[in-house]
Formats: C-alpha cells, sequence, structure tokens
C-alpha cells in the first residue's frame, strides 16, 4: 500500500454525526407515523363512506318516485281529457242528429 | 422476514457514523451531510418492511447514501466540488499524522469528479473492494477499477502541487 493511500485511510475514517443527530431524525420520522391513517382513523373513513353512499342513494331513489308520480298524473290527465273530448264528441252527435243535417246553416 | 418500525432506532444507531461519513466527506460541509444523511435514515424508516435483514440494512444505506449526495448535487443544492483555489497555501508540511493534512487531503477528494469521489470513499473510508463498491455503484468491477486507479493518479499529482511531494 503506497503512503498516499495509507494517509487517506486515516482521513477518511468514520465520523460521528453532530450530537443530537439520532433525536432528530426520530423525531422526523415520528410524525410520518402519526399522519398515516390508523384503524380508528379508517372506520371514520368508511362512515363517511358508507353515509355519503346512503344520502347519494337516497337523493336517486326520491328523484325516481317523483318522475314516476309525474308520468302517472300525467297519464291520468292525458287519460281525462280523452274522455272528455269522447264525450263531447258523442254530445255534437247526438245535437247534430237533433236539429237535422243542415241546421246548422239555419237561422 | 422483513424488519419492523421498533428496530429503526438501533439501526439508526448502528450505522449513523457510517451515513453521515460518507455524506460528509462527499461534500466537505457538515450541514449538508447531516441533511443528507437525515433524509436518507427517513428514507430507510419508510422502507423497513422490504429489508430482509439487518445486513442487507448497511449495502441499502450505502447505496441510498451514495445515490442522495449525487442527487442533491444535482438539485442545485450545493457547488459540484470544493474548489482546489480554495485550498490554504502550505507553508511548512507537517508529519503524515498532522490532522491538517489529513484535513487538505480531504479537501483534495471532495475536490475529485464525484463517481471517482464515491469510489474513493467507499475504498478508502468504507474498506470496500472494488466488487462490492461496484455493487453499490452499480458499474462494472472494471470502471471501478479505471476510476480507483485514475482518482488515485489525479490525487497524488493534486497532493503533490497542494500539500508538497512530502504528502505522497
Amino acid at each position: 500500500m503506497s503512503r498516499l493511500e495509507d494517509e487517506l485511510r486515516q482521513a477518511l475514517r468514520r465520523r460521528e454525526p453532530p450530537a443530537g443527530f439520532a433525536e432528530r431524525v426520530l423525531a422526523r420520522a415520528h410524525p410520518r407515523e402519526s399522519r398515516r391513517p390508523s384503524w380508528f382513523h379508517w372506520r371514520w373513513l368508511a362512515a363517511a363512506a358508507a353515509l355519503m353512499v346512503l344520502v347519494v342513494g337516497l337523493y336517486f331513489f326520491e328523484e325516481r318516485r317523483r318522475r314516476l308520480e309525474g308520468e302517472r298524473a300525467k297519464q291520468q290527465v292525458m287519460l281525462a281529457l280523452h274522455l272528455t273530448g269522447s264525450k263531447l264528441r258523442l254530445a255534437q252527435q247526438r245535437i247534430q242528429r237533433f236539429i237535422g243535417p243542415g241546421a246548422a246553416f239555419q237561422d | 422476514m422483513a424488519l419492523d418500525q421498533a428496530s429503526f432506532e438501533s439501526l439508526l444507531r448502528e450505522h449513523q457514523a457510517m451515513v453521515f461519513s460518507l455524506a460528509y466527506h462527499f461534500f466537505h460541509n457538515q450541514a449538508i451531510a447531516e441533511d443528507v444523511a437525515q433524509e436518507v435514515f427517513l428514507k430507510l424508516y419508510e422502507n423497513l418492511h422490504r429489508l430482509e435483514s439487518p445486513a442487507h440494512v448497511a449495502s441499502w444505506l450505502r447505496r441510498t447514501t451514495t445515490h442522495r449526495s449525487i442527487d442533491y448535487l444535482r438539485r442545485g443544492h450545493v457547488r459540484p466540488e470544493v474548489q482546489l483555489e480554495e485550498l490554504p497555501e502550505t507553508p511548512d508540511l507537517p508529519g503524515a499524522a498532522d490532522p491538517l493534512l489529513h484535513e487538505r487531503l480531504r479537501r483534495l477528494v471532495a475536490s475529485l469528479p464525484q463517481i471517482p469521489r464515491l469510489v474513493v470513499l467507499l475504498r478508502y473510508g468504507e474498506d470496500l473492494d472494488t466488487g462490492e463498491i461496484a455493487r453499490v455503484l452499480k458499474l462494472p468491477v472494471r470502471t471501478v477499477w479505471s476510476h480507483l486507479y485514475r482518482a488515485l493518479a489525479l490525487l497524488r499529482e493534486k497532493a503533490a502541487r497542494y500539500l508538497g511531494e512530502e504528502a505522497v
């Protein structure tokens, strides 16, 4: 081994880090741990997700119920109009039969 | 068997000198070395579950320290090398055991290009053979030999110029 290599070994030997280094690393590592969601946090997240699914589900259920009710009401109105129209046509035919053909042109 | 978080503190205390020294001799700056060493151990903390044994940890730490040190330079946090112009004049050189001589040698090493610098640090600071250095730096063994040979030649030349013939 050359003298330079020997001197390099001595110059580059290990040195201890400044005092408190390990404590500073541990202090930085532990907050990371506490930021991780624990089982407690996971439970709350699951409950919140379930509640959100329930609320969204209820909203869509209510929307569907309202739409079906609206369609039913619309059908009833259409049926009523249809019936009214039929009755009116029937009444008009009877009147025309009663007063005879061409009566509409008489004074 | 994977390591757990409980073993982190003992691993930290066991390997802190190795990680800090590698970073310190690479940057020749205590504050930067501590910054890099802290990042390396926090990375270890996050990756403990992937490491199989304490023996694996030492090589993982060496590899991560060298990579983090190079990354640190690439991110532009620090000038690449110690400039030779910053080296102090050497009026009369003391003997080989003089701490001043070693301090100047450390500065010379810190003035080497990144990869040869790491090769020298792992060879003489960590006492690794060229095969182990090749694994840490992910380089072919021949390339490591080549870097080592050229780094020593450069150091001899610089030492002769800046420290005087006595140092080499």
